[in-house]
């Protein structure tokens, strides 16, 4: 205890004769000394913190929250009316349904155009008609040798007139090329009906952002397949031409001979 | 860091005090306290904001929620309403679909018994019995007849000769020449079904039309313009059908007309020959 009483009695000695280091000491002390924590209850700027943000809280309710809630009710409306009017889903897979009914009338079409309507009895023209009832593009080189079978070659130089065996090798080339096209068109129809079944499967399975490509595919598809009509309605027409040309050259190849007929009536007459 | 930061502060404080008792002069002391000063001014931390400054911020945050977030919500809404007024007034307004749906229901139940009435009116003509059979088997829109369909051809327009009754020739054109008619008339009769079915396509399409919604209605299109391409096969094979027959009729005369050509010759030879024995 003296020991104490000892130094304490020093450090007031020290502070005594250090007057101006000991009142910067305190005042550092003093300074740098933990305060007290602020009261929730007593503390002013607490209460001002408080009611901050309850008009915070209560303005973000008002505002963000309802302002939200507007929002929320129109895009509320807009769904119910996107999935009531513009695509219920009940009417989506009815229509669906009814494409994988249309799907089966198709398929039947396709069953009943397959049925064979072979109807020759002879060897040469049984063969011949099987080939044009094909539809394989494959079997269009064997047509002419056929052709020539059942209807018979162009005469030879000495059997006809060159006019003759003009519109005789004319005659068979349009009634051959119309025959080949037939087969040529057969095949195409067939892959036209197999891509209108294909088409129709992805309709089923469509959803409607997307049915529109696929029709977009199908209008293509109608497109060639109008072009591919057009061509065969061509061929028909150069048969019709090549047929009407033929009666015009029989017309004139009568007046030759009317002519030729007379000049040797003539000649025989001037004998006499 | 906290903890770090609180013994560095100790530690400078303890300097602090040992550096000031341990100062030799009133010089020392006053250049110690300088830096001290200099050390709490430069590294101390700023002082706390008053009362005023937290009122102006709450304040500026209630303003920031005021102005700015609740103009933005109220354009979003309003963009919202005009899209969703947009959507029921202008694109899909459900008058005009009812309209729409309306329409076709009325149109089917104008045209398509007319219509159907109007394709189904007999147009069978023949009098005769063979002609009478062989027209009925012809148009009555079977595929499981075509044997009563040869029958008939026969009966009315005869069979092939015997072979020893024509040249093999004209049996082989007679032959390929009915053949193909008689082709075609059963393709006829395929084609006369096959178009029974594309009006049940079309009437199913139309019935669906009827009851379809905007968003149901593409599946609608698609399968009516595939059905368009179906039909338009069919009428490819019909043209293919027609072609082999003119082709085939075209062969025909010029078959004809090479047997004319051949006959001439043989007559003028046996003129040439005549008129050598004269």
């Amino acid at each position: 205890m003296r020991k104490v009483m000892r130094n304490v009695k020093r450090w007031f000695e020290w502070g005594w004769g250090h007057k101006l280091r000991t009142a910067v000491l305190l005042a550092v002390f003093s300074l740098l000394i933990p305060r007290p924590a602020r009261s929730q209850f007593l503390d002013p700027c607490c209460a001002i913190m408080a009611a901050g943000l309850s008009t915070i809280s209560s303005t973000l309710g008002n505002v963000i929250g309802g302002g939200l809630g507007s929002i929320l009710s129109v895009e509320k409306n807009i769904s119910n009316f996107e999935q009531s009017v513009v695509w219920p889903q009940k009417l989506i897979a009815q229509a669906q349904s009814l494409v994988g009914a249309v799907q089966g009338l198709f398929n039947q079409m396709r069953g009943v155009m397959k049925i064979p309507v072979n109807s020759a009895t002879l060897p040469a023209s049984r063969q011949f008609e099987q080939n044009l009832l094909s539809g394989n593009p494959n079997q269009i080189a064997q047509t002419s040798a056929q052709y020539t079978t059942v209807y018979g070659a162009v005469p030879s130089a000495t059997a006809a007139s060159p006019e003759t065996r003009d519109m005789i090798d004319m005659t068979d080339a349009t009634a051959q090329a119309a025959m080949k096209k037939a087969i040529e068109i057969d095949a195409l129809a067939d892959l036209e009906l197999k891509a209108a079944d294909q088409i129709n499967q992805s309709i089923r399975a469509a959803a409607p952002g997307s049915a529109p490509i696929i029709e977009a595919q199908a209008d293509a598809w109608l497109v060639r397949a109008n072009a591919y009509t057009q061509s065969a309605t061509a061929d028909l027409m150069r048969v019709r031409a090549i047929a009407l040309a033929n009666a015009s050259e029989n017309l004139k190849n009568g007046a030759a001979n009317a002519a030729a007929v007379q000049q040797q009536i003539y000649n025989l007459l001037k004998r006499q | 860091m906290a903890a770090l930061t609180n013994l560095l502060f100790v530690f400078l404080l303890a300097l602090f005090g040992y550096g000031m008792v341990r100062a030799k002069s009133r010089r020392q002391v006053l250049a110690l306290t300088l830096a001290g000063v200099l050390a709490v001014a430069v590294i101390g931390p700023p002082p706390a904001q008053a009362q005023g400054s937290l009122v102006a911020a709450i304040q500026s945050v209630l303003n920031v929620i005021n102005g700015l977030i609740k103009t933005a919500l109220n354009s979003m809404n309003s963009v919202r309403t005009a899209v969703s007024n947009f959507y029921q007034q202008a694109t899909w307004p459900v008058a005009l679909i009812n309209q729409s749906k309306a329409m076709v229901t009325q149109m089917i139940g104008q045209y398509r018994s007319l219509m159907q009435s109007i394709f189904n009116i007999n147009l069978r003509s023949a009098t005769l019995p063979n002609p009478t059979a062989l027209e009925n088997v012809m148009r009555n829109r079977q595929t499981t007849d075509f044997s009563s369909l040869t029958t008939s051809f026969a009966n009315t327009y005869g069979t092939v000769p015997a072979a020893t009754a024509a040249g093999p020739a004209d049996r082989t054109m007679m032959d390929m020449d009915d053949a193909l008619a008689l082709d075609n008339l059963k393709t006829l009769k395929e084609s006369d079904a096959a178009d029974d079915l594309t009006l049940r396509v079309a009437n199913n399409i139309e019935n669906g039309a009827s009851q379809a919604a905007p968003g149901s209605a593409p599946f609608l299109t698609a399968s009516a313009v595939a059905a368009s391409l179906e039909s338009q096969a069919l009428t490819q094979r019909m043209l293919a059908a027609e072609l082999r027959e003119e082709a085939a009729h075209l062969a025909h005369e010029n078959a004809l007309r090479k047997r004319g050509a051949a006959m001439t010759g043989d007559v003028n030879a046996e003129i040439l020959k005549l008129l050598e024995r004269k």
